[in-house]
């Protein structure tokens, strides 16, 4: 019961620092694989530089033990490279679909039952699957390099750090919101209409010259 | 401060990464986000199919506090994200016109369809690797996990792939 108060707190968190960064838009997430908008790594890089100081200094001081994934191949590359596709049809990711949902739009619905559609049929082959791979297993950076853990995070956190910091100089996060704060800078050519589709918008000269 | 409709992505960023202390010391396990869909999906499948409790796979996610858990929070996400909408007054409707820019889709149903099919992928793709953009991205490459970074590059990879077959936001 704990655990459930715990992540029901940690899902109103997440759900609002997602909604308010703006990642969980379709638009910000195409638009940063298409490099031209740059909100989802900031934030996404973020979150990890934190994680690696959280978990440094609760590992270093004893107090958690490390849970790596394990890599193995090639559900590691494949698993990935159709995670990514799934990602880039969807606008969305397993956490931030639910976040489009609580912010009103009606297609995460779909994505939301494709997923666990996904998730059923994967459930069912995953004997199959699963035999298929073999690999190094749980390694992390620390098996790899003659350092602590505590000290190889905090490095790399600093480095993530300097790269952001570098990033936000030649790309202010700002410009990146959007027309209407969903990433997409030409959002003014469409018009919501009342059942809810959206329709091209004759070519508007206000529009036109405001950008 | 709830009432902004946009805070940097730093700010938000390090929130989530925070997030990781309740997680870590209560929990004891970083945060994730696609197992909750296979205990979904396995109570949901368990409607039509009664065996499938016993499946190993599905067992695991079904009865186990920690992987549970996550079912509410990724529960919350939607709470959370639709409080922080209704203070802001960002309303969404319908769909992303992103959609319209990129492949000219005008209609709900058509968007529905492409969105059904890309969510089967992103959540075969994120079982088979095991894990998503939380489980290997952030908490993975958070503990320096070689695995989570190929995952990651896999995924941003395919993305910036699919996404050339698209025009230009």
């Amino acid at each position: 019961m704990l655990y459930i108060i715990t992540g029901l707190i940690m899902g109103l968190v997440f759900g609002v620092a997602l909604e308010k960064s703006r990642v969980f838009e379709p638009g910000v997430i195409i638009g940063q694989f298409q490099l031209r908008s740059w909100l989802l790594i900031k934030m996404f890089l973020t979150a990890i530089a934190t994680t690696m100081v959280v978990v440094a200094v609760l590992h270093g001081l004893g107090f958690i033990s490390l849970h790596p994934k394990a890599a193995i191949f090639p559900a590691t590359v494949a698993g990935g490279l159709l995670f990514g596709i799934g990602m880039a049809i969807t606008g969305a990711c397993p956490g931030t679909v639910l976040a489009q949902i609580g912010a009103g739009y009606r297609d995460a619905w779909a994505v939301l039952a494709g997923a666990v559609m996904g998730a059923i049929v994967y459930g069912y082959l995953e004997p199959v699957v699963s035999s298929l791979s073999s690999g190094p297993g749980k390694i992390t950076l620390v098996d790899v390099l003659p350092l602590p853990f505590w000290l190889l995070a905090l490095i790399a956190a600093t480095g993530i750090a300097t790269a952001l910091y570098l990033l936000e100089r030649s790309h202010p996060w700002r410009e990146d919101l959007g027309h209407d704060y969903d990433g997409v800078p030409s959002g003014s050519n469409l018009r919501q209409k009342r059942d809810g589709g959206v329709q091209l918008r004759e070519s508007d000269g206000e529009d036109t010259q405001a950008r | 401060m709830l009432r902004e409709k946009a805070w940097s992505p730093y700010l938000a960023g390090a929130i989530v990464g925070l997030l990781q202390i309740p997680a870590l010391l209560i929990i004891t396990s970083p945060i994730g986000a696609s197992s909750s869909y296979v205990s979904v999906a396995g109570y949901l499948a368990g409607l039509f199919d009664p065996d499938i409790a016993a499946m190993d796979y599905f067992n695991k996610y079904m009865t186990d506090a920690k992987y549970l858990w996550q079912a509410s929070m990724v529960a919350a996400i939607a709470l959370g994200a639709f409080l922080s909408m209704r203070l802001s007054g960002t309303i969404r409707k319908s769909f992303s016109p992103a959609w319209t820019t990129a492949v000219g889709i005008t209609r709900l149903p058509t968007r529905l369809v492409m969105g059904f099919c890309g969510g089967f992928l992103m959540l075969f793709g994120a079982r088979w690797a095991g894990g998503c953009t939380s489980g290997h991205g952030l908490s993975g490459i958070g503990q320096l996990a070689v695995g989570s970074m190929v995952v990651t590059i896999s995924f941003f990879t395919a993305g910036f792939l699919v996404s050339l077959l698209y025009k230009k936001l």
